[in-house]
């Protein structure tokens, strides 16, 4: 049992489906100018800071994908786009040498605004009309603001779902050495 | 700069083929998409209600906080409006109990015929696009995907998803949402030719007892833009003429407790056995068909593809919009979506596009009511 949750999916599912139940429920209701905060984005984007692009699109996916499976937009949409936030984010940090807490705020803070103007596109590029609206601006400058915040805290949780220990934390990006 | 092995950009592309392939599943009405939605709502669905419950009193404190003087003009607003609706709502109650012995002599649907249930709103949209709300209501309760939901002011949405306690339900305003739909200009200034009286009657018992002590001068509703609620929440009405309605003849009990909204549609000329209605069908307008659609939260919904009746004219702004029903559509006829607000001319065959606005508020609902009805061709109303 504790083999399976020491599991980096089993832990990504332990945190989003608990994330996703707020989302669903106290985001849902308490907006921020009408716009719904975006945790489940905010978590896929931290996946990439804490382990990296793969797993940054992993968890992404993950996440996207559960958050899909209760919206009525298109199965895997939102898969698609945050699992590419994720990748984004994972790439930016393999950038940086340091990466103090303020500098993963502008990078969840700027991936979770990225993010929030493709996912749009992507909807109308496959069809589904009306997300692209003169409201999105509003939308992103929010979600961008509120996911810069939240990264205080959602940071340290993908680095929980992603079983990423204190040495490999402080080690440099995977990427460097392949 | 960071180098990737071919495995790790197998994995990545991976992943997205994988999304992919499920948009493209999905936009295709896949069972097997809709199976993995019902099997992970049914293991969500437990972790969510507990995350309900223990976030209420947060959201309510938020609530508290951020609304309250809002909430208290709108109280005042509100009540304001109640006092107006006041006598509109007693002629509006003779007028409906005309429309539907009329609607019931001539065979037609009324919308007081069809079961409902009443839910309440238990949670919003979690998305900034989609427009959603979760009711407390599903299958247990008769609940069907594509049901129409209504409110009193009109037109809410659709049934999107049913679980057994519980359902979403696709808002007017959604992208995703289209139903047909008749578009009816309101008529101008009654011409002289066009009459509508109404002769009270008396009703004659063993006793030979008449009752006919209440007669009140009430105001006519226009025969196709008069939406009754028996609860008194919302009607529209605009006054032309007056007629003199005998309101012993009112069966308010039987009104009260099932119906659900009545559309005043155009009539036959006589009726007998009750009051007598004339109308001059000639003077009445005539409905345009045409397909309403939304536009997301921020845009206005539209009426597309308007067949042009050469005599109804030109489509005007103010025009009424309702559900024309029919075999294939989703929703019953005559249930109002709203009003004409813009009229977009476009080249060619496409005809006009019609911005509507909705009558029902879509962003403070808290109680909604979903006609069990079915269209012919999938089942039974």
């Amino acid at each position: 049992m504790i083999d399976f949750v020491n599991k980096p999916v089993a832990r990504l599912i332990l945190v989003g489906l608990p994330a996703l139940a707020l989302q669903t429920t106290f985001f849902a209701e308490v907006k921020i100018f009408g716009v719904v905060l975006q945790i489940m984005l905010a978590l896929s984007i931290a996946a990439g800071l804490a382990g990296g692009s793969e797993n940054g699109a992993l968890a992404g996916f993950v996440f996207g994908l559960m958050f899909d499976l209760v919206l009525t937009s298109p199965l895997g949409l939102s898969a698609l786009v945050y699992g590419a936030a994720g990748w984004g984010a994972g790439y930016l940090h393999s950038r940086a040498l340091e990466n103090p807490k303020w500098l993963n705020a502008l990078v969840v803070g700027l991936m979770s605004g990225l993010a929030t103007f493709v996912l749009p596109i992507v909807a109308n590029w496959i069809g589904v009309e009306g997300w692209l609206s003169s409201r999105l601006t509003k939308v992103i400058i929010v979600v961008a603001l509120s996911n810069a915040l939240f990264s205080f805290f959602v940071v340290p949780i993908a680095r929980w779902s992603l079983v990423i220990r204190r040495n490999q934390r402080l080690a440099p990006p995977a990427e460097v050495f392949l | 700069m960071p180098v990737y092995s071919v495995s790790r950009r197998r994995a990545i592309a991976l992943l997205a083929l994988t999304s992919i392939l499920l948009i493209t599943l999905d936009m295709q009405g896949n069972s097997v998409v809709r199976g993995l939605r019902g099997v992970f709502s049914t293991i969500f669905e437990p972790i969510q209600s507990s995350a309900r419950v223990i976030t209420r009193p947060l959201e309510n404190s938020w609530r508290g906080i951020t609304n309250y003087g809002e909430l208290e003009a709108e109280n005042q607003r509100l009540q304001d409006q109640l006092d107006q609706q006041e006598g509109a709502f007693i002629a509006a109650l003779a007028t409906a109990r005309d429309a539907q012995e009329l609607l019931a002599l001539n065979g037609i649907d009324n919308l007081a015929d069809i079961s409902s249930v009443t839910a309440q709103v238990i949670g919003g949209t979690p998305s900034n696009y989609s427009q959603t709300i979760e009711i407390n209501q599903g299958s247990d309760r008769g609940l069907r995907v594509g049901m129409p939901v209504v409110n009193a002011a009109g037109l809410v949405g659709r049934i999107t998803w049913v679980d057994n306690d519980r359902s979403l339900v696709l808002l007017a305003n959604d992208s995703l949402y289209a139903i047909p739909v008749q578009v009816v200009n309101q008529p101008n200034i009654v011409p002289a030719t066009t009459t509508t009286t109404t002769t009270s009657t008396t009703t004659t018992t063993s006793t030979t007892t008449t009752t006919s002590s209440t007669t009140t001068t009430l105001p006519v509703v226009p025969p196709v833009s008069a939406v009754v609620d028996p609860n008194g929440i919302t009607t529209t009405t605009q006054s032309m003429t007056t007629t003199t309605v005998d309101l012993s003849t009112v069966d308010f009990g039987a009104l009260a407790p099932t119906t659900t909204g009545v559309i005043v549609t155009i009539a036959p000329g006589t009726t007998a056995g009750g009051p007598t209605t004339t109308l001059n069908l000639d003077d009445l307008p005539i409905a345009e068909t045409g397909i309403f659609r939304g536009r997301g939260i921020d845009n206005a919904p539209v009426v597309e593809f308007i067949d042009q009746n050469s005599r109804f004219g030109e489509v005007q702004v103010g025009a009424l919009v309702f559900t024309s029903g029919g075999s294939q559509s989703l929703a019953p006829r005559g249930i109002v979506v709203g009003r004409v607000i813009k009229i977009v001319e476009r080249t060619g065959t496409s005809g006009a596009v019609l911005e509507v606005r909705l009558t029902a508020k879509l962003t403070s609902l808290n109680f909604v009511r979903v006609l069990l009805y079915q269209p012919v061709a999938t089942g039974a109303p």
